[in-house]
């Protein structure tokens, strides 16, 4: 196959609009199956992923907006005693909108030394004393920084609430790049929150081994008794639920994903028709010099593989640096979907690329190889 | 000595309720070094005749030996082999591959063969030279004009020094002073090379190139005065 790389190459470069319109065509609709692919795996990483499974959300009974969800904050203690219940971490949460955004806006008040030890977080600018001693202080999430041009210093204000920015921060769990932290007593007493003594949630961080549906049902229970009743879910449940119109959106999203695989199916299939149509007769001639039709056959088939293989890196490398500097997410409810890049989200859609120009290329390379000779030299 | 050996050779197919008999049951012995020239009026299978030696067509019956193998038992993939390493093809149309230089073009029946880097550059070389085209080799066919696209159609065919070169019409589509050209340039390789050559013609003064000349009457050959 090698010594005939140039003449494959050339080839492509023959008709160079035709091939370059291919490519083109083949990286934007990558560029749309890797965008597709991102939500699907910021869905499932925050629906199955360790956190997901092994915290728990306590949130007050039959709510399901973070703001009308307002538990008591000292079931934190009650929860606390509970077997199986490492720490419990109560949170406020304040979010710009309660429906579908993509620049959603989610403040989390918690305590700052639970905070520092419950979540994964790693400063970039700032330091955690700095966090704890500034009432207003917040630790602002990687991605919406970059969304909104915000830095250590800044100060930021949305809606009633006004923050100083003290730090930004990175975590293992992407989502939480697109939240704003704060403390907890600055959330519950920003002016029109009126939530001093109140919380939207509790998390509740299990021991190793502890059943979380055993302590769910018991959390429930127990604070079945007082002031609010509760319904206690793991985070991966709460999330899904919480997100569930925006779940099925995505599972419909799935749909556009493999339109968009049949879009370059479509297009890469017609130019190899076009392409082996218009030189029917130069491969019956490389037939009568010795090629082989296996040999044809390959040749064909790499011209296609080659259009979608340069046309899919080139969507897939446009889609990831897109998600790595766009800090993109989806959101509603305040939980929020980080759109990432990843070695498998570039792998997976090279592979469907390469998958594609297989396919696309077949058919056209069969016909190719199986050209009657005389017959298409007696009739051009 | 035969390098080829035709014997009961029959080509027919159907056109309508007609069945055509291009060729058949034709005998025919082409010696080491011949030149043969084929002639008759269109039609009458001169260039089916030449398929069924190159093994791009299959006959009905009978078969063609060559240099002792069988090409016509061959299958599709092992003719191509064959093809590569034994047989040159001069087309009357060039059929250069137009994204290809001159020297790529000649170079191609090479990379078919297993031939070293070095070799083919050598084999490539040599057949620019034979045919006077070095100072061409990095043109490509839109640069060449029609009698230097048949030199280079002609390189191709001597690259990988095959044993029988067959060409079909070879000078049909130049002028007269460039078929002039190519006809000196075969005439040379058969003598200079010894290279054994079955050509198609119309033209009785390229026919008389040839050391033997043989007419198509009825499906069958018939010797030329």
């Amino acid at each position: 196959m090698f010594p005939f790389a140039p003449y494959v190459l050339k080839s492509l470069s023959r008709h160079r609009a035709r091939t370059l319109l291919t490519i083109s065509g083949t990286a934007v609709a990558i560029f749309a199956f890797c965008m597709v692919e991102a939500v699907q795996q910021g869905l499932k990483r925050l629906t199955s992923d360790e956190d997901a499974k092994r915290t728990l959300i306590v949130f007050q009974e039959n709510r399901f907006c973070p703001t009308s969800s307002r538990l008591p904050e000292d079931y934190a203690r009650a929860i606390a005693k509970l077997p199986g219940v490492n720490s419990v971490m109560p949170v406020q949460v304040w979010t710009n909108n309660c429906r579908a955004s993509l620049d959603i806006i989610v403040f989390n008040g918690a305590p700052p030394d639970q905070l520092r030890t419950a979540r994964n977080l790693k400063l970039l600018s700032g330091t955690w004393e700095q966090f704890a001693a500034k009432r207003d202080g917040a630790i602002i999430g990687q991605s919406v920084a970059n969304r909104r041009g915000l830095k250590a210093g800044s100060q930021f204000t949305i809606g009633e609430i006004s923050v100083n920015v003290v730090g930004i921060f990175t975590s293992p769990i992407p989502s939480e790049e697109n939240l704003i932290f704060t403390s907890l007593a600055f959330l519950q007493l920003s002016r029109g929150m009126e939530a001093a003594g109140l919380v939207t949630q509790h998390e509740v961080f299990l021991n190793r081994g502890a059943d979380p549906g055993t302590v769910a049902s018991n959390i429930d229970s127990i604070l079945k008794t007082g002031p609010v009743a509760t319904t206690t879910r793991p985070k991966g449940a709460f999330q899904t639920s919480t997100l569930s119109d925006l779940v099925d959106l995505i599972g419909f999203a799935h749909w556009l994903g493999y339109a968009s695989v049949g879009l370059i199916l479509s297009l890469v299939a017609t130019t190899m028709f076009m392409s082996v149509h218009d030189r029917m007769k130069e491969h019956a001639v490389l037939q009568v010099l010795g090629m082989r039709p296996s040999r044809v056959f390959q040749i064909v088939l790499a011209e296609s593989v080659i259009l979608c293989a340069i046309g899919g890196c080139a969507g897939t490398l446009i889609s990831l640096l897109l998600l790595s500097w766009g800090g993109l997410a989806i959101g509603a409810e305040g939980v929020t979907i980080a759109f990432r890049p990843s070695v498998y989200l570039a792998c997976s859609s090279i592979a469907v690329s390469i998958g594609i120009g297989i396919i696309a290329g077949i058919v056209p390379a069969i016909q190719t190889a199986r050209v009657e000779i005389v017959g298409v030299l007696r009739d051009s | 000595m035969t390098l080829v050996e035709i014997r009961g050779l029959s080509k027919q197919f159907k056109k309508g309720d007609e069945v055509i008999k291009p060729v058949h049951e034709l005998d025919l012995d082409i010696e080491l070094g011949d030149f043969v020239s084929l002639m008759g009026p269109s039609g009458t299978g001169k260039s089916t005749l030449l398929n069924l030696i190159s093994g791009i067509d299959k006959p009905n019956a009978g078969t063609i030996h060559v240099e002792g193998i069988e090409i016509t038992r061959l299958s599709r993939g092992q003719l191509a082999d064959w093809r590569a390493a034994n047989l040159g093809y001069i087309f009357q149309t060039h059929n250069l591959v137009p994204v290809l230089s001159a020297y790529e073009n000649v170079e191609l029946p090479t990379l078919l063969l297993r031939l070293s880097a070095a070799e083919r550059r050598r084999r490539v070389e040599l057949a620019l030279e034979a045919v006077g085209l070095t100072d061409r080799a990095g043109h490509y066919p839109r640069q060449l004009s029609g009698g230097q696209e048949q030199r280079v159609g002609i390189a191709r065919a001597i690259v990988a020094n095959p044993k029988v070169i067959v060409a079909d019409e070879p000078t049909g589509s130049l002028d007269s002073e460039t078929s002039q050209q190519i006809q000196v340039l075969l005439q040379r390789l058969n003598r200079e090379f010894n290279m054994t050559m079955v050509m198609v013609t119309h033209d009785p003064d390229v026919a008389k190139l040839a050391s033997r000349r043989l007419r198509m009457v009825g499906g069958r050959l018939r010797v030329e005065d």
